[in-house]
C-alpha cells in the first residue's frame, strides 16, 4: 500500500494533501502563544467560586455579610444577583448558575467572590455561611430509577428514554446459530485538558462586555451568557481561541457566566478566574459512564442478524449535552454493521455524581466496547476469523446500516479493515504472540467503528467564513471553529491558499472571536475541518471571483455552508441519522503480565476513512492522540466517586498514559472522496478513539480472559485471568 | 527582594518567600511560557531549569531561586525566527498540537539532550515521562526529540 505522501503527488494540488507545518508552530514551541489563561491585565480583580458542601442538599440560608465586610473584597454574589435566567445548559437549562434552594452535586456553584487578590477571595469564601439540610445522595443509576428513590430534580430521575426498533429481534434470536451476551461498563473519563478552565472578563466603557475564555462554541456561549444577564447577545464579545485542549470539556459553559456576573460588579475592572485542577475535577463535566446490557445473534455463515441492548447512562446532576450523547450512542449502537433486527432502549438517569457531558466520541466509545466485544465473542463461538466476520457484515454505500439508515455518502470501512488486514502488524501477529517471553501472555485484537460528522438530522448546522484582502494586500481569513489543538487554522489556510493561488503562510487566520468572525458553529462533533473548511472554500472562491474581476482592495467576501442532512429519519431520535460519517478500523498487539495482570499495548495500526487527507501530519496527530486517549479509557482512566464525593481529586490519582505507555502507532489514510466536503474531506476527530477502546479488551481476551468493565486495571485483568484459568 | 537570573538576565522580585516560582515567573515577570496544570508535580507543564536541572516550578518556592540561574522556554532558542533544534524538530514533526504542554516538553527535552546528547529511544521515553500531553499521544514528541538528537535539520 502506498503511503499517504506517495499518493499525494498525483493529485495536482499545490497545498491540499501536503505536510504543511502548522502556522502556529513556531509561536507555540517558543512559549510565545498567549492562551486566554496567560493574559494579564492591570488593575485586575480576582474571582473565586464557592462550591456546594454536599452532593445533595436543601439550602436553608446563605449569609454573605461577613464575607462582604472583609477588607479587599469587591463583591459577593448569590442567586439573588442574577439579572436574567438562573439556568444554563446547551439543550435544556436545568443547571443553576448559582444554586438557590438546592444543590445536586459538589460542583454546584453557590456564590461568587471578587477581591483584590486570589488569597483574599479565598478567605472571603470561607466567611460565607451556607446552612444545608443534607438529602440522601443518589449515586447508582439503576437505584435512581427504582420507585421511591430520592428525586434529583422535581420531574424525577429519568431525564430521557431513547429507543430504536427494527425488524423482529425475538424471532431473529430464536433463529440465530449463535447468541452471545454481556453487560459492559465504562469509566467516568476525565478530559484532562492540560489547560484548566479559566479566563477574564471586563465591562467596557461603552457598556459592552468582553470575555476571554478558551471555549468550543463562542457564539452559543454568548447566547447562554446573554440569557443569564438578560442582555442582547450583541453586547457581548467572546474571544475563545486558542484553547489548551478541550475534547468536549469546554463545549458547555465553564467560567464564562461567572466571569460575566463578576464583571458587572467590579466597576469596569478586569476580573480573572482560573480553576486549580482540584476545582476543575469537581466542577467540570466528565464522560458519561454507561452500563450496556446487550445480546448479539449471528448465523453460521457469519451474518450478524440481531442486536438487542439496554443502555443505562449515569447523567450526573445536569443535562448539558447528555440527551444528544444518548441519541448518538443509540444511532451508532450497531456500529457500521448491516444488522437487520435491532431493539435498543437507552435511559438517561440523573444522579448526584457530579455532572457529565460532551467528550470526544460522544457516547460511541461506550457502546463500541459492548458491540465489538460481542462481535469478537460471536466470531469465536462460530469459529470464524474476527476480521473476516467484520468485513462480511460492514455496510457499503447504498446499503442500510443497523439503525435502518441507507448510507448515501462516502463509506470505506471495509477498506479500513482490509488495510488493517494487510498491515505488518496483522500479518505478523501470530508470530509476535508466539514469541511471548516467560511470564507474559500476548494477544491481538481488532475492532471497527463509525462516528457521525456534524450535529445530525433536525439540528440546525451551518458555518460561515469570510476572506478579506486588506488595503496592504494581505489576506485575512475569519472563521469561527477554534484552534483547539487539531491545527484547523493551518488546514483552513491550506484550503484558502489552494483556491486563491497564494501560500498558506500568506494568510492571517483569525478564529473564535465573536467580535471578528462570522458565526460558524462549534468546534465539536468532528465538524471543524468539514464545516469550517467548506465555509472557507466558499468564501475563498468568492474572493477569487472578485480578484478575477479586477476589484481593488480592500475586499471582503463571505461564504457559508449548510451541512447536508440525511434523507431518511430515525423517528424519535433528534440528531439522527447523520448524512456523513467517519469510519475507522484499528488493531492492537498487547501483552499481559501473567503474575500481576499489568498490561502494555505494544503496537497499534489505525486505518481511517477520512475522505481526502488535507494534511497528513494533522491526520496522524489526530489518530495518534485519539488512540492514546482510547488506551487511557480502556486501561487506566477513571474518576472515582463515592457517595457523590470525588475520590479522584487531581492527576496524582487520575492515571493518564505517559511517554512510557504510549505504543508505536501506524496511521493509514483510507481516502474515500466525500463529495459534500472541502476537497473531499470529512471529519475524523472522534472516530479515531472509538475502535481502539474495544480492540484492547479483545486483545486482553485473546491473551487471558475477557473483561466486561473498563478501565481494564491490573486487578480486573487478573480477575479475568483467574476466571479463565478456572474454566473447565 | 529575591534576586536570581532568568534567561540570562538579572531579576529581582518583592514577593512572599513561599510564592510558587511558577506564579512569580508568570505574574511578576510576565514569562507565561511555563503553565500550571496540576500544581502538584504530576504533569511537567511548569518545567523550568534551575542551574541546568529541570524542576516543576509549581513545587519550588520563589525563595529557593535566590541566586540561581533559571531558564524558561522563552530562554531556549532565539525566538520564533531562530528556533532551537528541538523546537524546530517539534514544528517539523507536528509534535505540538494545542501547545499547552509544549513549553514543559521543550525544557525537559533540552535538559535531557544537554546531559545525554545521544539518548536511546528508551532513554527519551524515560526522560520525558514526567510530562503529560493530552493531544498528541506522544509519538511525534518522541520522534522530534530523537530527530533533534541526531542533528537532523530537515
Ligand atoms: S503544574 Fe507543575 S507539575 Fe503540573
Ligand atoms: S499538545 Fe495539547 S497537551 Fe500536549
Amino acid at each position: 500500500m502506498r503511503s499517504i505522501d506517495e499518493r499525494r503527488s498525483s493529485d495536482g494540488f499545490q497545498w491540499v494533501g501536503r505536510r504543511v507545518p502548522r502556522l502556529d508552530g513556531p509561536e507555540k514551541v517558543t512559549g510565545r502563544t498567549k492562551y486566554m489563561t496567560d493574559l494579564h491585565f492591570a488593575n485586575a480583580a480576582y474571582g473565586r467560586v464557592l462550591r456546594a458542601a454536599h452532593p445533595h442538599a436543601i439550602i436553608r440560608r446563605i449569609e454573605v455579610s461577613r464575607a462582604r465586610a472583609l477588607p479587599g473584597v469587591i463583591c459577593v454574589l448569590t442567586a439573588a444577583d442574577i439579572p436574567g435566567l438562573n439556568g444554563f445548559g446547551i439543550i435544556i437549562q436545568d443547571q443553576p448558575v448559582l444554586a438557590r434552594e438546592k444543590v445536586r452535586m459538589t460542583g454546584d456553584a453557590v456564590a461568587l467572590v471578587a477581591a483584590e487578590s486570589e488569597e483574599l477571595a479565598e478567605q472571603a469564601l470561607a466567611l460565607i455561611e451556607v446552612d444545608y439540610e443534607p438529602l440522601p445522595a443518589v449515586t447508582e443509576p439503576l437505584q435512581a430509577l427504582a420507585p421511591g428513590a430520592p428525586p434529583v430534580h422535581e420531574g424525577g430521575n429519568l431525564l430521557q428514554r431513547t429507543t430504536l426498533c427494527r425488524g423482529d429481534v425475538a424471532r431473529a434470536f430464536a433463529e440465530a446459530d449463535a447468541v452471545v451476551e454481556g453487560t459492559f461498563e465504562t469509566p467516568r473519563q476525565m478530559h484532562a485538558f492540560i489547560e484548566t478552565e479559566g479566563g477574564w472578563a471586563r465591562l467596557e466603557p461603552d457598556g459592552s462586555l468582553t470575555i476571554w475564555c478558551p471555549a468550543q462554541a463562542a457564539y452559543r456561549d454568548r447566547l447562554q451568557v446573554a440569557r443569564i444577564l438578560g442582555w442582547n447577545p450583541n453586547r457581548i464579545r467572546i474571544i475563545s481561541s486558542p484553547l489548551g485542549g478541550g475534547f468536549g470539556g469546554k463545549d458547555e459553559l465553564t467560567v464564562q457566566h461567572y466571569l460575566a456576573l463578576l464583571a458587572l460588579h467590579t466597576g469596569g475592572r478586569p476580573v480573572k478566574l482560573h480553576y486549580k485542577r482540584e476545582e476543575s475535577v469537581v466542577a467540570g463535566i466528565k464522560r458519561h459512564p454507561f452500563r450496556v446490557e446487550a445480546w448479539l445473534g449471528a448465523n453460521r455463515d457469519g451474518t450478524i442478524t440481531a442486536l438487542q441492548a439496554r443502555i443505562v447512562v449515569d447523567k450526573g446532576a445536569y443535562a448539558s449535552l447528555g440527551p444528544a450523547v444518548l441519541n448518538l450512542a443509540v444511532e451508532h449502537i450497531a456500529g457500521p454493521y448491516k444488522v437487520e433486527h435491532v431493539a435498543v432502549e437507552g435511559l438517561l438517569v440523573y444522579t448526584n455524581n457530579g455532572t457529565n457531558g460532551a467528550f470526544r466520541g460522544f457516547g460511541v466509545p461506550q457502546t463500541c466496547f459492548a458491540l465489538e466485544s460481542l462481535v469478537e465473542m460471536a466470531a469465536e463461538r462460530l469459529g470464524i476469523d474476527p476480521l473476516a466476520l467484520r468485513k462480511q457484515n460492514v455496510v457499503r454505500r447504498g446499503e442500510v446500516d443497523g439503525a435502518g439508515h441507507r448510507i448515501e455518502s462516502s463509506v470505506a470501512v471495509w477498506e479500513c479493515l482490509d488495510a488493517v488486514e494487510r498491515s505488518s502488524l496483522w500479518e505478523g501477529r501470530a508470530e509476535w504472540v508466539a514469541a511471548a517471553p516467560a511470564g507474559k501472555l500476548r494477544g491481538y485484537g481488532v475492532a471497527c467503528g463509525v462516528h457521525g460528522v456534524g450535529l445530525g438530522k433536525g439540528v440546525p448546522d451551518f458555518a460561515n467564513a469570510a476572506v478579506e484582502l486588506t488595503a496592504e494586500g494581505r489576506f485575512r481569513l475569519l472563521v469561527a471553529p477554534q484552534e483547539i489543538g487539531q491545527g484547523n487554522g493551518t488546514i483552513y489556510a491550506q484550503m484558502a491558499a489552494e483556491v486563491l493561488g497564494c501560500a498558506p503562510d500568506e494568510i492571517e487566520v483569525v478564529q473564535g472571536d465573536t467580535g471578528q468572525v462570522p458565526d460558524g458553529g462549534t468546534v465539536t462533533a468532528s465538524r471543524g475541518t468539514y464545516a469550517g473548511g467548506m465555509a472557507t472554500v466558499n468564501a475563498a472562491k468568492k474572493m477569487a471571483t472578485l480578484l478575477g474581476q479586477g476589484a481593488p482592495p480592500p475586499l471582503r467576501a463571505e461564504g457559508y455552508f449548510i451541512l447536508p442532512q440525511a434523507a431518511g429519519a430515525l423517528p424519535g431520535i433528534i440528531g439522527a441519522p447523520h448524512h456523513v460519517c467517519g469510519y475507522a478500523a484499528q488493531a492492537v498487539l498487547l501483552e499481559v503480565d501473567a503474575l500481576t495482570g499489568e498490561t502494555r499495548v505494544e503496537r497499534v495500526v489505525s486505518a481511517i476513512d477520512c475522505g481526502r487527507v488535507i494534511n497528513p501530519t494533522g491526520l496522524e496527530g489526530q489518530s495518534e492522540g485519539g488512540v492514546v486517549m482510547g488506551v487511557g479509557f480502556a486501561l487506566c482512566e477513571d474518576t472515582l466517586m463515592e457517595g457523590g464525593l470525588h475520590r479522584t481529586r487531581n492527576l496524582t490519582t487520575y492515571i493518564l498514559p505517559t511517554t512510557c505507555e504510549t505504543p508505536a502507532i501506524e496511521t493509514i489514510a483510507v481516502e474515500s472522496c466525500e463529495e459534500t466536503g472541502p476537497f473531499g474531506a470529512k471529519g475524523i476527530g472522534e472516530v479515531v478513539m472509538v475502535p481502539v477502546v474495544a480492540a484492547i479488551p479483545n486483545a486482553i481476551a485473546r491473551a487471558t480472559g475477557r473483561v466486561f468493565r473498563l478501565p481494564a486495571t491490573p486487578e480486573r485483568v487478573w480477575a479475568a485471568m483467574r476466571k479463565e484459568a478456572q474454566q473447565p | 527582594m529575591i534576586s536570581f537570573t532568568v534567561n540570562g538576565r538579572p531579576a529581582a522580585v518583592a514577593v512572599p518567600d513561599a510564592k510558587p516560582l511558577l506564579d512569580t515567573l508568570r505574574d511578576d515577570l510576565g514569562l507565561t511560557g511555563a503553565k500550571e496544570c496540576c500544581g502538584k508535580g504530576e504533569c511537567g507543564s511548569c518545567t523550568v531549569l534551575m542551574d541546568g536541572e529541570p524542576v516543576c516550578a509549581c513545587l519550588v518556592f520563589t525563595a529557593q531561586a535566590r541566586g540561581v540561574e533559571i531558564i524558561t522556554v522563552e530562554g531556549i532558542g532565539g525566538g520564533p525566527e531562530q528556533l532551537d533544534p528541538i523546537q524546530a524538530a517539534f514544528v517539523a514533526e507536528g509534535a505540538a498540537q494545542c501547545g499547552y504542554c509544549t513549553p514543559g516538553f521543550i525544557v525537559a527535552a533540552r535538559a535531557l539532550l544537554d546531559k545525554n546528547p545521544h539518548p536511546t529511544a528508551a532513554e527519551i521515553r524515560r526522560g520525558l515521562a514526567g510530562n503529560l500531553c493530552r493531544c498528541t499521544g506522544y509519538q511525534k514528541i518522541l520522534q522530534a526529540v530523537a530527530k533533534a538528537a541526531e542533528g537532523r535539520a530537515d
